[in-house]
């Protein structure tokens, strides 16, 4: 069963296609529930999948999601063609934002993405090289026995 | 016979296995064996849609005969605000409740009123506890299961609060016991409803609190009668004490309703099961982040489009856009809780609202991953039309349902006569 107990899929997601955006990180929730992981868990790779698949969407010509699960650790890869960020450090920073005015109209933009995908995941990476792209790795770990969530209500029990 | 824990039964004399039911479940929750529709019960949130889209009508709500009701001594009609939506603007909500005597009742109670109650409590118990996540409205039960059922991590933000319909059913039975010496058990409490899912949640609560409520009939059950009913209820009009509810109350019977009589600004209210779906996978991914509260109702335009309903739900809302109107707003909770006696506890929900997950494919996470792999590799192998005719709404589902053991890859037809030819 060795071999067997790693689950990986890829998602094409397209720069500017708001109406299919999201559709992956529906799809890795699905996933995920059906692997038994808990809500808690589920939830908080749902959220940073979204986030980093609607980075691609606003910020990039088109990109894809990688998810590798093993029974301790869900793996999303994101990697992006695309602009490219210049100053990581400053994009990490709660609120800060380069988005147009048309995608904040939309609701997006808030500045909240880079901090929300490292406030929901337990590892996370990011490299960019400008005018090529963006890889950032989310890692949450599934084996540590107190359920984590750093929302301000309480995870729903798992 | 009933299909376990939910208020529907499949009569296999009238089904024809032609999938209609199968394709339009929401939950994916019937399947057609042997040319008849088998619904899974742990699956099934009671939305009613199979129900709609029956040509043969061979799916049957099993609401609360006559039978039933006749057996207790004391008979309490417990109306959906949507009733009163039901024939005009000039049926008021008064001659509904006088006609639901004629039909038999001993006591005609204005549910309306318990929801405008109830949500007063709910506006300052909000205020008081947001935390920056959206509480989900208790109300609809198809809701709450669906929640339960496919979004479990979303369990602990539907609003701890009992329905206004328990809310009701309980201070009826405490208030006829009190008045009237007659033993709780034998006030019948019967919910006259716009859906199946009501009737569904008295049968297996979401809690582990028992229900008050001791039957449901639908709406489309008792019209006829309450047409004939209202003809002498409006002939013969007095001064009634019935009808207490404001046009806040009455405004439940639709989408909008709670969140119009909460007057908090940072609310949504979302009707129809795909769009209430839709907004919950939101809500999921963390994208609702300014609402305080969420009002979802499975059925279109809220209970006014229930599947148990009679009227045109569009024509519907006008009447009670009317009686909104007519009725006004609500008076202070204050006065409403020392008029009634009623005390906020009653209101709240003793026992937490849990869980109940679709099973995944193994509940050991690497056995469900192999599981996965050789779902992937029969879904390849299915032709990927979803013709249904294997009996699962769709190839992905038949591969889900072949890969838990509980159908095999000749089930499909293509696959069979492929075999056939070889």
């Amino acid at each position: 069963m060795i071999a067997e107990t790693v689950f990986n899929q890829g998602f094409e997601v397209e720069g500017g296609d708001f109406v299919r955006g999201g559709e992956a990180s529906c799809r890795i929730l699905e996933i995920l529930k059906e692997l038994a992981f808990p809500p808690s868990i589920v939830r908080r790779a749902g959220i940073a999948a979204y986030e980093a698949e609607m980075n691609i969407v606003m910020y990039a010509d088109d990109g894809g999601l990688e998810l590798t699960v093993t029974p301790d650790r869900i793996v999303i890869v994101v990697a992006d063609r695309g602009q490219g960020i210049p100053d990581i450090e400053l994009a990490m920073r709660d609120g800060y934002s380069t988005a147009t005015d048309e995608i904040r109209e939309m609701g997006f933009g808030a500045g909240m993405g880079l901090p929300n995908i490292k406030k929901n995941s337990d590892e996370m990476k990011i490299s960019s090289t400008l005018g090529e792209g963006t890889r950032v790795e989310i890692v949450i770990k599934a084996n540590h026995g107190e359920v984590r969530c750093e929302d301000s209500r309480p995870c729903a029990e798992s | 016979m009933r299909i376990p824990d939910h208020a529907l039964r499949v009569d296999p004399a009238r089904c024809t296995g032609c999938v209609e039911c199968t394709r339009a479940c929401p939950a994916k929750a019937i399947r057609v064996r042997d040319n008849v529709a088998q619904v899974l019960p742990e699956r099934c949130i009671d939305c009613g849609e199979c129900y709609r889209v029956c040509p043969q009508r061979a799916i049957v709500p099993v609401t609360t005969t006559h039978t039933d009701v006749s057996t207790f001594k004391y008979k309490v009609a417990l109306p959906s605000p949507a009733l009163y939506s039901q024939f005009g603007p000039s049926t008021l909500p008064e001659d509904v409740l006088q006609a639901l005597l004629s039909l038999g009742f001993d006591l005609a109670y204005d549910k309306a009123y318990a929801c405008e109650l109830v949500f007063a409590d709910v506006k300052s118990y909000i205020e008081e506890n947001y935390a920056g996540e959206p509480f989900i409205s208790p109300v609809c039960p198809a809701v709450t299961r669906l929640i339960q059922l496919m979004f479990p991590a979303l369990t602990g933000q539907i609003l701890p609060f009992r329905p206004p319909r328990e809310v009701a059913a309980k201070a009826i039975k405490a208030d006829v016991t009190g008045r009237l010496n007659i033993p709780e058990d034998e006030i019948g409490v019967i919910h006259i409803t716009p859906c199946l899912a009501k009737l569904a949640a008295m049968i297996n609560p979401p809690t582990a609190e028992r229900s008050s409520l001791d039957g449901a009939v639908g709406i489309s059950e008792v019209y006829g009668s309450m047409l004939v009913a209202l003809k002498q209820a409006k002939s013969d009009r007095k001064a009634r004490s019935m009808h207490h509810s404001s046009g806040a109350g009455i405004g439940f019977g639709r989408a909008g309703g709670e969140v119009a009589d909460l007057g908090i600004e940072e609310t949504l209210a979302v009707s129809g099961v795909m769009d209430t779906i839709k907004i919950l996978k939101d809500l999921e991914r963390g994208k609702l982040r300014h609402i305080k509260y969420l009002e979802c109702q499975i059925c279109p335009g809220g209970c006014i489009g229930g599947p148990l309903t009679v009227q045109n739900r569009f024509i519907a809302s006008n009447t009670i856009t009317e009686f909104v109107k007519l009725f006004g707003a609500r008076p202070d909770i204050e006065d409403m809780m020392k008029a009634g006696g009623h005390e906020r506890e009653h209101f709240r929900l003793s026992k937490a609202i849990l869980p109940a997950a679709i099973p995944p494919l193994d509940a050991d996470t690497s056995f469900a991953i192999g599981k996965m792999r050789l779902r992937e590799d029969i879904f390849r192998k299915l032709p990927g039309k979803n013709c249904a005719a294997c009996g699962a709404p769709d190839c992905m589902t038949l591969a889900d349902d072949i890969v838990r053991g509980h159908a095999k890859i000749e089930d499909c037809v293509f696959i069979r006569a492929d075999g056939r030819s070889e």
